[in-house]
């Protein structure tokens, strides 16, 4: 099941101010072509959703993480492994629920923020919201229904942003029979 | 230590101006739209020097009684002006130079938004901190 050669786990070395434009790109335009913030917020976190329920092939293929037995595991894989491994931060994770079912990841730095300002007419736009399509999206495919969502954003002021997630429950698939 | 900051656009039509509050703002305005005549000479005798040596940095473009008007001028033909104050003797070429790079570097961020239109007036907090900053330091 390995990867065609060249493509490890390795990462690649990309232009961030590319890879940042290129993000901003997408977002003017998604504000263009859409009235309000809301609907923007709502296709960003579709697109990541999108992305995410791709992007976890490529993660389970090229981390060689196994199976995680709790969310805090999970939580961990996230921040250290995939976190690194697709925008190169490690963001740090506090505040957990006492049921230790809901946790906060505090990004110190956002490589998609970077020169962005958010202009007054834009207040309601959580320009990051596809990062919670992409968890949302990653964890589905790993029987895990999260909720995210963004509640600090530097953009808007505050000193860390913040992604809050809830696990809300396993998805049980229809395993065919004689499966486990 | 300036007194009035500006960024012209490559047509010649203001992006930002901000100069220390007085009562005269409008004189510094007039200055600073003086002085893009110098500009444009310099450019056009620097021609092709400039151009290959990448000098960005004018100098001194000119001495008024009380101010001393220095200009920058981008690859792209964006033009950055200060004016600084006469009295203040010990601001050095090089400081002149460091500051005029800090709000090339500065500007190129603002570009780098997004949300911000090429051509359009400036209304950056973080520019207008950083002005804020430049007009303070030494004053």
């Amino acid at each position: 099941m390995s990867r065609q050669a060249g493509r490890g786990t390795e990462s690649k070395k990309m232009s961030s101010e590319l890879f940042t434009l290129t993000y901003g790109a997408l977002v003017t335009q998604l504000c263009k072509d859409y009235e309000n913030d809301e609907d923007v917020n709502k296709q960003l976190d579709k697109m990541g959703y999108n992305i995410g329920v791709r992007l976890i092939e490529d993660f389970l293929a090229r981390s060689s993480v196994g199976r995680c037995h709790d969310f805090r595991e999970t939580a961990d894989v996230i921040a250290k492994v995939a976190f690194k491994m697709y925008l190169g931060i490690t963001p740090s994770i506090t505040n957990w629920s006492p049921a230790g079912d809901e946790f906060s990841l505090i990004l110190e730095n956002n490589p998609l923020v970077d020169f962005v300002e958010l202009p007054d007419n834009h207040s309601s736009l959580i320009y990051s919201n596809l990062l919670c399509g992409v968890l949302r999206g990653a964890l589905e495919m790993v029987q895990m229904a999260v909720d995210v969502k963004f509640v600090q954003d530097t953009l808007k002021g505050d000193s860390v942003t913040e992604i809050r997630m809830k696990f809300i429950r396993r998805i049980e698939d229809n395993l065919p029979v004689g499966e486990e | 230590m300036a007194v009035c900051i500006a960024v012209i656009a490559k047509e010649n039509y203001p992006l930002y101006i901000r100069s220390v509050p007085t009562e005269n703002e409008l004189k510094f305005h007039y200055t600073v739209h003086t002085s893009l005549d110098v500009v444009d000479e310099k450019i056009s005798a620097m021609g092709k020097a400039l151009v290959d040596q990448r000098e960005l940095y004018l100098g001194l473009l000119y001495p008024t009684e009380d101010y001393k008007v220095y200009g920058y001028v981008t690859n792209s033909k964006v033009k950055f002006v200060m004016v600084v104050d006469s009295s203040n003797t010990a601001l050095r070429d090089n400081e002149i130079r460091s500051m005029f790079r800090k709000l090339h570097n500065s500007y190129t961020d603002i570009m780098c938004n997004p949300f911000y239109n090429p051509g359009d007036c400036i209304h950056s907090r973080a520019f207008d901190n950083m002005v804020t900053s430049m007009m303070m330091q030494v004053c």
